[in-house]
């Protein structure tokens, strides 16, 4: 691929999929000031393995790999600054969710239950409320379809147990 | 709340606040007349400096030592000599592993799947237990470095209690901690106390990732 059809791909595809980068970066990256960094860090890899791109795979399971590669990579440099997230999350959830409407206490659970799930296990659960097929999931992760099946199944399951934590 | 109620729920929030998400044109365009990165500059400078002390480190004691062995060998304190060729000699290796290390998670590629990429990641993060190891190993020679060959001749049973058993302490504990730096300590308090701090955090952060991926894998060879 020559230096300029790189060049338009890249654009184009930051242009069409930038949303894939912001809902990772989201997940892995509670910080504003660390995702802009965390962003910035995406797109200059996504740039510098453009010419690796073959059309053997969708755009969005590329772009996927990359992005959470990227992302699992830099949460493994600011574990610590995770770790403060998820205290901080813990204490605002609670205060959050006695005085908000019922769809905002689950958005607040869900957020909350996806930032404590391991980097993997994250990465799978994105791809699962982001309606991804098994398939394609298992290509961007790199296991078994029936294997995406029963991982996300046990997600679910602890998913479920939390939601009626807080129901009860 | 039903599983198509959540799946909705979250993507109409990121839609929201995707709206106010811009990634300017400029920028990107700025991006593509980036050159790739050398290895050297993706490196922090404390790194950097870091690898430079220890090539000089290898590079001077290397040059010294080998004048000793090929035009003073039969003068010189052996005690200092061996001591400081073993000294040397490990730190060597040291530094090999560690730039091969470097070398290697630069050429990771971020395109292949997300248990490949980050197995090979963790593997070679790693590898820092190996430079650890080779480290630790030192320990006894800079107990005998100080030591002559008058000390063999004029020093008593009682003079040589005290310098015999430091030796013997570190020797025992290199040995043990060279044999027991592994993956499979992980979880041993000792080991926590040992790489307990920001500078090992990657590190650890990496033990719990290779955790996650052999699960993963495991859990592959079963369905």
């Amino acid at each position: 691929m020559k230096k300029q059809d790189q060049r338009q791909l890249f654009e184009r595809i930051i242009e069409q999929h930038k949303g894939i980068l912001f809902k990772v970066a989201r997940a892995y990256c509670p910080d504003d000031e660390d995702r802009q960094d965390l962003i910035q860090e995406m797109m200059i890899q996504i740039w510098q393995s453009i010419h690796k791109y073959n059309d053997q795979y969708k755009i969005s399971t590329w772009l996927y790999r990359v992005s959470l590669n990227v992302a699992i990579s830099f949460y493994r440099k600011s574990s610590t600054r995770a770790k403060k997230f998820t205290e901080l999350n813990d204490q605002k959830a609670e205060a959050l969710v006695n005085d908000k409407s019922e769809k905002e206490k689950h958005l607040i659970i869900l957020e909350q239950f996806i930032s404590e799930l391991k980097e993997i296990d994250k990465a799978l659960m994105l791809l699962y409320l982001e309606d991804k097929s098994h398939t394609e999931i298992a290509e961007i992760i790199g296991i078994s379809v029936s294997n995406v099946g029963t991982k996300i199944g046990r997600i679910k399951g602890q998913l479920r147990t939390r939601f009626s934590q807080f129901k009860s | 709340m039903h599983e198509l109620e959540l799946k909705q729920l979250w993507q109409s929030t990121n839609e929201k606040l995707e709206e106010n998400f811009v990634i300017h044109k400029k920028n990107t365009e700025d991006l593509t007349q980036v050159k790739v990165q050398s290895l050297l500059g993706s490196m922090k400078p404390i790194k950097i400096f870091a690898l430079l002390v220890g090539f000089l480190w290898v590079g001077i004691g290397g040059y010294a030592l080998s004048s000793i062995y090929l035009n003073s060998f039969a003068e010189a304190n052996k005690f200092f000599l061996f001591s400081a060729s073993i000294q040397v000699g490990l730190t060597a290796v040291a530094l090999y592993v560690y730039v091969y290390q470097l070398i290697r998670i630069y050429g990771v590629d971020v395109t292949d799947p997300i248990i490949k990429t980050q197995e090979i990641l963790s593997n070679l993060k790693m590898s820092t237990l190996w430079v650890t190891r080779i480290l630790f190993l030192q320990l006894p020679v800079w107990t005998t470095f100080w030591w002559n060959e008058t000390m063999l001749t004029d020093w008593t049973l009682f003079q040589w209690i005290l310098p015999v058993t430091v030796t013997a302490l570190f020797t025992y504990a290199s040995i043990w901690l060279f044999m027991n730096i592994k993956y499979e300590n992980r979880n041993e308090k000792w080991f926590q106390l040992l790489f307990n701090g920001i500078e090992w955090a990657p590190l650890m952060k990496s033990l719990e990732l290779l955790e996650q991926v052999e699960e993963y894998k495991e859990q592959n060879t079963i369905n």
